[in-house]
């Protein structure tokens, strides 16, 4: 079962490029998780495992070029391999989505990630859906809507 | 600078210094802030601002002030702001703030949307934000798009949030209607993956709270096992199909991933099928266990058709290893189960070893010869370049470790231990740590292997054993009961250290010096009498003397320790050797240090050289070999103490069981048997009684810092009629007013565990009139299941007495902290 605690997208430099929490966590804590794992994993080889233990829950992360996904889940549900299959779902539908996704359409477009990352998984970090072409589907159908929205505007 | 969201992303990107980069975004936000307050501002500007306050969000600045504003922007019937508005909603509001209550009208209003992307924008973020009251008012909004929605892709989000809701509100499980889910999965038209997905998750929240429920024992007002778990129960079978068809469907394009058709969906049903079968068996349903052979076949199934060598299927296998293990299905499974994992173990993947010696961890107790089978791949793992890969092969190693395979394991580790080097320490901590419970658990026959272990150990990691566990080596070699398996290993550390002129042996090791001087000082004798079959040339009375010479020179200045050693041995020597001139030259060394500046050195200097000076059948006497140390272990004082709370009960046993206690804080107490030499030097000396040797004087400053989890295994008894004031899931608490007048109160609190509780943490706080003092915890922080622990308050001052409460603890099994928090009001006023 796949119950996401956060997801943090973070730059080989350490800068953070997007963040998700997935389950309530005061402010200090959330600061706290992503000052500590930033320069743990950015120190990691990579031949390494990337499942790491944090504190009192696991972390998932997977580099893809220049940035690191990291993503807390929860000990003894979810399953740490699966993790990995979500990130690289959601790394693909990036990619056909901007197309040969990097890194700078994730810092101009956050919100369009976001929208992507909303479609995949929902309420307490649970996948909602597992295909690519659906989560893109209904993504760009709304892309459209918000085109029209601005068409009508100026039209009126 | 720019307006645009771009033009400011790329300032925050393009600033040369961090105070450039502070400066822009303060003044972005100043700017923001200002914008967002005026009524006035255009749909599009307003839109720009909240994107802008996203981006200072991701930047991890304050954004607060744009919380209402985003919520405004839901409200505007263009889409574009309502989807903008959204985002920044479940971005910026925690479920916690008052200001969700403003958004349960949006959110109803969008939940009846005629644009269905409208009704999905308000069920994700109702998924997210949901809080207990949210779920109320909004639960039939979201039911009735499960009820009548047609569309998939509106009904996997209703579903999903559902879910959240009722395991948000679980009274809410009084009216959901499970015929609703029996309708959805025999439409096929609409039962598309991600609907399955949902279908799965509401599934889950409804077994979770069944788990849960029978926990608590919490008399709920439905029958959960009649009226939620039977008709449940319709669809197993439904399920158990739909599983099967899916893990051996071949390729269908969009749910592929490396030949695996929809991993994502497989888990989350095996994980539903689990805990049906979970809830099943702690309610003791027919209606599910009779399908437990059916899902036993499956696994089976699933286990041996699933491709190992990709990730994706390699998730699936996992997932099924897992629900093997935690329902712990028949012996055949799990033997399946444990042969996954060692295939996992076998390949190349970094990620399925460490959730294979993870998972191997958890299941020997299980499958312990199972899991021995494997110990190829186990010790295989010991040697990958991956810290933590390494550390989990070495805590598996040890935990398979036992009679039939221990000298294996034991060489495999000694190989592990030659290629650590400093940045491991602890894995080598580690080693030598369960390397010495071993010992002291399992009778070695070929007690010179053993000691050759040890040796090899020293030699190896001598630099990185702290002193106690330098102690603990140490008693081992004098417990060893042939006295020729002692000299012989004295003989062999003098040859390497004599011999090779200390090439193999650094300065740095402090560890392989002290074993080395101790031994001397106890077996010199023998070496020096040629009982041994020793290399004379080498290793005579002589060399060891000018050994010993040198090295005070070595450590004169660096290491105390070690010079006390020296001297200690010195003080043996004198009786063993015969040379008179290698005595003469050890008691000067001896008198070397009677100006030392260091106080003990100085003391244990002039000591032993009052010492030196009584007749030597005085002498050998006293430093006569060192007895047996009888090791007493933690197990055994456990198991004493257990026992000894089933029987005992009264107050006199609070007396003994203090008394215990104080037993217990050192537990390895090398006392027996030197009573008798220590006597006399303690007639001689009158106080110092430590100092005389070495590993009783570490001994007892070490078992002040040993990492001993100190149980409560003393019982503190509940008086009689004491009120209850709280009572929770884990434990009940219950408080006596001791004494109470003018001005001072006298309050003992008792916590009873329901179930084992760790880490108790008590905070209380008294209304501000009045001081209140906290004694200690009694007897300890970590409570059993029914014992009980104390703890005293006292409180001065005046007014009505009210205590406020807070909890702090784990329970076993979870690693996460509970807290609970109570009030109460005692009826006296001070």
């Amino acid at each position: 079962m796949t119950q996401l605690k956060y997801l943090i997208l973070v730059s080989r430099q350490g800068k953070i490029r997007l963040k998700k929490w997935y389950t309530a966590m005061s402010a200090s804590e959330k600061a706290k998780i992503a000052k500590d794992l930033t320069p743990t994993i950015l120190a990691r080889k990579p031949k390494m495992c990337n499942i790491i233990e944090y504190s009192d829950h696991k972390v998932v992360y997977k580099r893809y070029a220049s940035l690191f996904f990291i993503v807390g889940v929860t000990p003894d549900i979810d399953n740490e391999l699966l993790t990995l299959e979500i990130i690289h779902r959601f790394v693909e539908t990036m990619d056909t989505y901007f197309g040969n996704v990097c890194e700078l359409d994730i810092i101009f477009n956050f919100n369009k990630v976001y929208d992507i990352l909303n479609e995949m998984i929902m309420c307490d970090g649970s996948i909602a859906e597992s295909s690519r072409k659906e989560v893109l589907h209904h993504v760009t159908v709304m892309d459209t809507m918000e085109s029209n929205d601005n068409l009508e505007r100026v039209l009126s | 600078m720019g307006s645009s969201l771009r033009s400011f992303i790329k300032d925050v990107r393009g600033a040369k210094t961090l105070a450039d980069e502070r400066a822009t975004i303060t003044k972005q936000s100043a700017k923001i802030r200002t914008k967002l307050r005026d009524d006035h501002l255009p749909h599009d500007k307003r839109r720009l601002n909240i994107q802008k306050l996203l981006y200072l969000y991701i930047l991890g600045e304050k954004t607060h002030f744009g919380q209402v504003e985003s919520i405004n922007l839901i409200a505007s019937d263009d889409f574009v702001d309502k989807r903008l508005g959204y985002l920044a909603a479940t971005l910026l509001l925690d479920g916690s703030e008052d200001l969700l209550t403003l958004l349960t009208n949006m959110l109803n209003n969008d939940l009846h949307h005629p644009n269905k992307y409208a009704v999905s924008l308000a069920l994700t973020s109702l998924g997210f934000l949901s809080s207990p009251e949210l779920a109320r008012d909004l639960y039939p909004d979201v039911e009735n798009i499960i009820k009548n929605s047609k569309d998939p892709f509106l009904l996997k989000k209703a579903l999903q949030c559902a879910a959240k809701l009722i395991f948000k509100d679980t009274s809410l499980l009084e009216i959901f209607n499970i015929e609703d889910i029996t309708e959805i999965l025999c439409n096929h038209s609409i039962c598309t993956h991600g609907v399955l997905l949902g279908v799965t998750k509401i599934l889950q929240s409804i077994l979770a709270i069944g788990l849960n429920r029978e926990k608590n024992d919490d008399e709920g007002d439905i029958d959960y096992k009649n009226d939620i778990l039977s008709p449940l129960s319709l669809l197993l079978r439904d399920f158990l199909t739909r599983l099967e068809n899916l893990n051996s469907k071949n390729i269908e394009p969009g749910y592929d991933v490396q030949g695996i058709c929809d991993p994502f969906l497989q888990c989350e049903m095996l994980y539903t099928l689990k805990l049906y079968f979970q809830v099943g068996e702690l309610m003791d349903s027919n209606s599910v266990l009779d399908y437990k052979d059916n899902f036993c076949d499956l696994l089976t199934r699933i286990a041996t058709n699933t491709d190992c060598t990709k990730n994706s299927g390699q998730a699936i296998l996992y997932e099924t290893v897992k629900t093997i293990f935690s329902l712990n299905l028949n012996q055949p499974l799990r033997v399946l189960g444990v042969n996954i994992l060692a295939k996992f173990l076998a390949g190349k993947d970094n990620n399925t070893k460490y959730v294979s010696l993870n998972t191997l961890l958890k299941v020997v107790p299980q499958e312990p010869t199972a899991v021995q089978r494997h110990r190829k791949f186990i010790s295989h793992c010991l040697q990958d370049s991956d810290i933590s890969i390494r550390m989990r092969a070495l805590e598996l190693s040890f935990a398979i470790l036992d009679d039939s395979n221990l000298v294996e394991i034991i060489n495999e580790l000694m190989k592990f231990l030659a290629e650590q080097d400093e940045e491991s320490k602890d894995s080598v901590v580690y080693t030598i740590d369960h390397l010495i419970d071993t010992f002291d658990t399992y009778v070695v026959k070929d007690e010179n292997w053993k000691l050759d272990v040890f040796l090899n150990v020293l030699k190896l990691v001598g630099p990185f054993i702290n002193y106690e566990k330098i102690n603990d080596i140490l008693i081992i070699i004098n417990n060893t009961a042939q006295l020729s398996d002692k000299s012989d290993f004295l003989q062999k550390l003098l040859t390497i250290s004599l011999d090779g002129k200390s090439a193999e042996i650094s300065d740095d090791n402090i560890g392989w010096q002290l074993v080395l001087i101790w031994c001397i000082g106890e077996y010199g004798g023998l070496i020096s009498s040629g009982n041994t079959k020793s290399n004379t040339e080498v290793v005579n009375e002589s060399s060891i003397t000018d050994y010993l010479l040198n090295l005070q020179e070595c450590y004169t200045t660096t290491n105390h320790k070690i010079i006390n050693y020296i001297l200690t041995t010195s003080l043996k020597l004198s009786v063993k050797f015969h040379d008179p001139k290698n005595i003469e030259k050890l008691r000067q060394l001896i008198l070397h240090y009677a100006d030392s500046t260091d106080l003990l050195l100085q003391m244990k200097s002039n000591q032993y050289e009052i010492f030196f000076n009584q007749p030597i059948s005085t002498r050998k006497i006293i430093l006569e070999t060192m007895p047996k140390f009888e090791k007493i272990t933690e197990k055994q004082n456990n198991v004493k103490n257990i026992s000894k709370n089933l029987i005992s009960s009264g107050p006199a046993d609070l007396l003994s069981d203090l008394l215990n206690d104080d037993s217990k804080t050192d537990i390895k107490p090398p006392k027996s048997g030197n009573v008798k030499p220590l006597d006399l030097l303690e007639e001689i000396f009158g106080e110092k009684k430590n100092t005389n040797d070495p590993p009783k004087s570490k001994e007892n400053e070490g078992s002040v810092n040993l990492p001993l989890p100190v149980s409560a295994d003393s019982d503190v008894i509940l008086p009689p009629d004491v009120p209850k004031i709280h009572d929770s899931t884990s434990l009940n608490v219950y408080a006596s007013l001791l004494s109470a007048d003018s001005g001072s109160a006298h309050i003992e609190l008792f916590f009873q565990a329901k179930s084992p509780v760790f880490d108790l943490q008590i905070f209380c706080a008294v209304p501000r009139a009045q001081k209140l003092t906290m004694g200690q915890l009694y007897p300890s922080s970590t409570i059993k299941a029914n014992q009980i622990c104390k703890q005293s308050l006292k409180i001065s001052g005046s007014g009505k007495m009210k205590l406020r409460i807070k909890l702090d603890f784990h329970l076993s099994g979870s690693s996460s902290a509970i807290n609970e928090q109570f009030d109460h009001k005692f009826e006296k006023t001070l």
